[in-house]
């Protein structure tokens, strides 16, 4: 198991710096001058050849490109990830908070989701056919096809203005997390709780199961081991949720004003602002390698044979 | 199995409850608005970095915080923090004998010194600044006496004290907060002297303001006021509708939150109240004179283009009357502006004729003119976050296709259009004047600035004539001469057609129906918060 882990942590090596690079290269290749970019990030209303040449010193664009790589590179491997266009700010200072933010919503929710999907996954496979299952599968359906953007204007409306049960956007106590978390998870319930239900019942009609009845097993033990057979698979799903989710909070975000990672990508974008650009493709796109190495590893516990591909 | 199972529940049960509540020392920002004297409104922009000597913060906040010598009202300038002032009979001098019970919001005494530092850390960044040419004229900033400054110019610069009173960069932070004595490189913090003081920032959240209780101009009434980062559209309806926010208005960009059905829908719940300010720009098309490749460098072309945009509908229609048509680039309330100039109006019958007499002709079948085998075909840019401008683009393309003319649409971020207007790479694209407060003379002052109008104005035949009375209008001192020489400027432009003028913009604001007070500035950039008062 060891010897699996070190392999696949050196896998990710190459992975990462072929990352980085690309993300480098695509915000270098924008047609506008990144001095430019700055001097209008920051609202200067009249922008003189002059200044742009003077920025251009200061942000070191007059070295080669593949110097800028490396110093950039080597300053992120610190969490350097330069300053900011707009605020001046280090990018760090202003992508933590909202990384930290969008991680607190994406836990909540990913407990939410898990707790909900195994709960309705286990129920609905055990009833399989019966009326129970029937209607969970057809409102998740419903829900699932709903976009997040509506479900959350529908839900805001009834329980924070008709209700006044809720705020309607910001973050600022435990109950500002109900409803975005509410409508993250409606979105991905419906697609996991089914993977949880399809690999139970597939477990359901293996031999061990009939062996555990002819046993005279309780069934609650027979239905946990199906249990644990049955997450092997809805484990790798899950590990990569998290990654998903924290990459794909914009729209919530935006509508409930989370100051989470989407609503900053969404206005560095708009504005140009470079470092902050490369800083967020590249931690996302380590998290996306990171949780799935880590999945990789969890199911290579679960199942040595896993272990052996490698 | 059971066993480790109910130890993970207790786990990510425990996890739930502390990470959600990790915010709660914040509870009581939350639906707060309704509280007495506590003004919330709405914002799409952070407030960002209020260091007034930069360009990136909100320029309403700043306007709460800090103030300027000078303040520009609709009687002309007025005293803010300078009590009084002259001039030298050469133009060059301005003394200023300043209030003496002034203080900065951290205690720091609001003196002549104050102001020498302010402006001279202004100075030590002039290039950010050209484009205020005020400073590049400032030789040397020099203190007469504890409340006496004085202001040295290189030549005489009749906008001085109008320049004096923008909203930034010319207002005054407490010297304790300068960095090394300098702003430059960033503030230690943000106290104005203005009637509201910067409590708490919270970047992408909100951003409390409180009453300056020792505020010279007294107290205000409203006690708090929370500008709270929400994105337009449906999340700020649903707060203003809850009470979590009291007020809205057109933001420093000149867009509204709400559309005008939402605003209307407010305003007839009974709850809300609409006060709109007489107009304060004009938003309009720009046309590249200087592209000899394309025909908009035509006078004719151009002259067609204005008499084929139909103001009246777009003002009914697109703006919900809104905002009113324009017929020239500065409405006649603008100083300076009211001048008598041929009205060009809606009328597609004229629009064809002088593309017929200019020689764009249409050819049997054809549905767009020609001119020696060149097709009458252009570009038009807009912002793609305007819905308004989106909508406007279309109905010209419409109109236009009408008189023979093709023009494409493409829509950019606001930062590569303002790009193409100083590389001069666009044949037609929307903009904005700079407002009251700003009108005429810092658009005039950017007809003849590269990053700016050079290349709509530079193709015209009388450029050199139009950017030497720009030189001479910034310098005269006599009343008259001004006035004639931007008649001549403002009739050049109009004559060439180069600013095609659509509508009048002004602010809007959306509040409580219990809040009194609401006025307006001279300028689109700030409001008069300090006025404003719940019943």
């Amino acid at each position: 198991m060891g010897l699996y882990i070190v392999r696949k942590v050196c896998l990710t090596v190459p992975l990462l710096m072929v990352i980085s690079f690309l993300t480098f290269i695509l915000n270098n290749l924008s047609p506008m001058d990144p001095a430019e970019v700055v001097l209008q990030a920051q609202g200067v209303p009249v922008i003189t050849d002059e200044l742009i040449a003077q920025t251009r010193a200061e942000l070191g664009m007059d070295q080669p490109f593949l110097i800028r790589y490396f110093q950039w590179l080597m300053a992120c491997l610190q969490l350097d990830f330069g300053d900011s266009y707009i605020t001046g700010e280090p990018v760090w200072s202003l992508l933590g908070p909202a990384f930290l933010n969008t991680l607190k919503l994406t836990l909540v929710s990913i407990i939410v989701i898990i707790g909900l999907s195994i709960a309705l996954g286990v129920i609905c496979a055990l009833k399989e056919g019966g009326l129970l299952d029937k209607s969970v599968r057809g409102v998740s359906f419903f829900l699932t096809a709903m976009p997040s953007y509506l479900l959350a204007g529908l839900m805001t409306w009834y329980f924070s203005v008709k209700l006044d049960l809720l705020p309607t956007s910001g973050m600022d106590s435990y109950r500002s997390y109900l409803l975005p978390v509410t409508v993250i998870a409606v979105s991905y319930v419906g697609i996991y709780f089914r993977i949880v239900r399809s690999s139970m019942l597939s477990n359901l009609n293996e031999d061990y199961v009939l062996y555990g009845r002819a046993c005279g097993l309780p069934e609650k033990t027979i239905t946990l081991h199906i249990l644990r057979n049955s997450l092997q698979v809805a484990i790798s799903v899950f590990g990569m949720a998290i990654p998903v989710l924290l990459g794909s909070t914009v729209v919530v975000e935006s509508v409930f004003a989370w100051p989470g990672l989407g609503t900053l990508s969404v206005k560095s974008i708009l504005s140009r602002d470079f470092p902050m650009i490369q800083a967020y493709v590249l931690i996302l796109a380590v998290a996306f390698v990171l949780f799935n190495t880590f999945s990789d590893m969890m199911n290579a516990a679960l199942n040595p044979k896993l272990r052996k591909d490698l | 199995m059971t066993g480790r199972m109910v130890v993970w529940m207790i786990v990510l049960l425990g996890s739930v409850g502390l990470l959600a509540s990790c915010g709660g020392d914040q509870a009581g920002n939350t639906g707060a608005a309704d509280q007495d004297q506590e003004l919330v409104y709405a914002t799409a922009k952070d407030t960002n970095d209020m260091n007034p000597h930069f360009y990136a913060g909100s320029m309403p906040a700043q306007g709460m915080v800090y103030e300027s010598l000078v303040e520009n009202t609709e009687d002309g300038i007025k005293p803010l923090l300078a009590e009084s002032w002259e001039i030298s009979e050469d133009g060059k001098v301005y003394t200023f004998h300043l209030r003496q019970d002034v203080q900065f919001h951290d205690g720091e005494p609001f003196n002549a010194e104050a102001v020498k530092k302010n402006i001279e850390a202004v100075q030590s960044n002039a290039s950010t600044h050209s484009w205020i040419k005020l400073s590049t004229k400032i030789v040397s900033c020099n203190v007469i006496d504890a409340y006496t400054i004085e202001l040295v110019l290189s030549e005489p610069y009749y906008p001085t004290l109008l320049e004096l009173s923008m909203t930034r960069p010319y207002v005054f932070l407490s010297p304790k907060d300068f960095v090394n004595g300098e702003t430059k490189d960033g503030v230690n913090g943000y106290n104005g002297t203005g009637p509201f003081k910067l409590a708490e920032q919270k970047v992408d959240q909100y951003a409390i303001f409180e009453a300056n209780e020792t505020y010279w101009g007294g107290a205000p009434s409203l006690k708090k006021i929370t500008a709270k980062v929400l994105p337009a559209g449906e999340t700020t309806y649903l707060a203003l509708q809850k009470g979590e926010v009291n007020f809205l208005f057109t933001d420093d960009r000149g867009t509204d939150s709400l559309d005008v059905e939402a605003m209307n829908k407010l305003v007839e719940s009974g709850e809300f109240q609409l006060v709109r300010s007489k107009p304060m720009n004009t938003k309009m098309i720009v046309a590249n004179s200087s592209k000899l490749d394309s025909p908009v460098h035509e006078t004719a072309v151009r002259e067609a283009i204005w008499h084929a945009v139909d103001r009246e509908t777009i003002s009914q229609q697109i703006y919900n009357g809104t905002e009113t048509a324009a017929d020239t680039l500065f409405s006649s309330n603008v100083n300076y502006a009211n001048v008598d100039l041929m009205k060009r109006s809606y009328d597609l019958e004229t629009a064809k004729q002088i593309l017929d007499e200019a020689g764009w002709v249409l050819d049997n079948g054809d549905a767009i003119r020609t001119k020696n085998g060149n097709k009458l075909a252009m570009k038009l840019y807009y912002d793609t976050h305007s819905s308004s401008q989106k909508t406007q683009a279309e109905f010209l393309q419409h109109a236009w296709k009408s008189i023979g003319m093709e023009v494409t649409l493409i829509g950019e971020e606001s930062t590569s259009i303002a790009n193409r207007r100083s590389t001069g790479e666009y044949d037609l694209l929307f903009n904005q004047t700079w407002g009251l407060a700003y009108d005429p003379q810092s658009t005039v002052a950017a007809f003849s600035s590269t990053s700016s109008y050079y290349h709509t104005t530079s193709g015209i035949e009388k450029a050199d004539e139009l950017y030497k009375k720009i030189e001479q209008v910034m310098v005269s001192q006599d009343e008259e001469t001004r006035k004639s020489l931007y008649a001549d400027i403002i009739n050049i432009v109009h004559e060439e057609a180069v600013f095609i003028p659509i509508t009048n913009g002004s602010v809007t604001v959306i509040a409580s129906a219990d809040l009194q007070g609401i006025s307006f500035k001279q300028t689109q950039f700030e409001l008069p918060f300090e006025r404003m008062q719940f019943e």
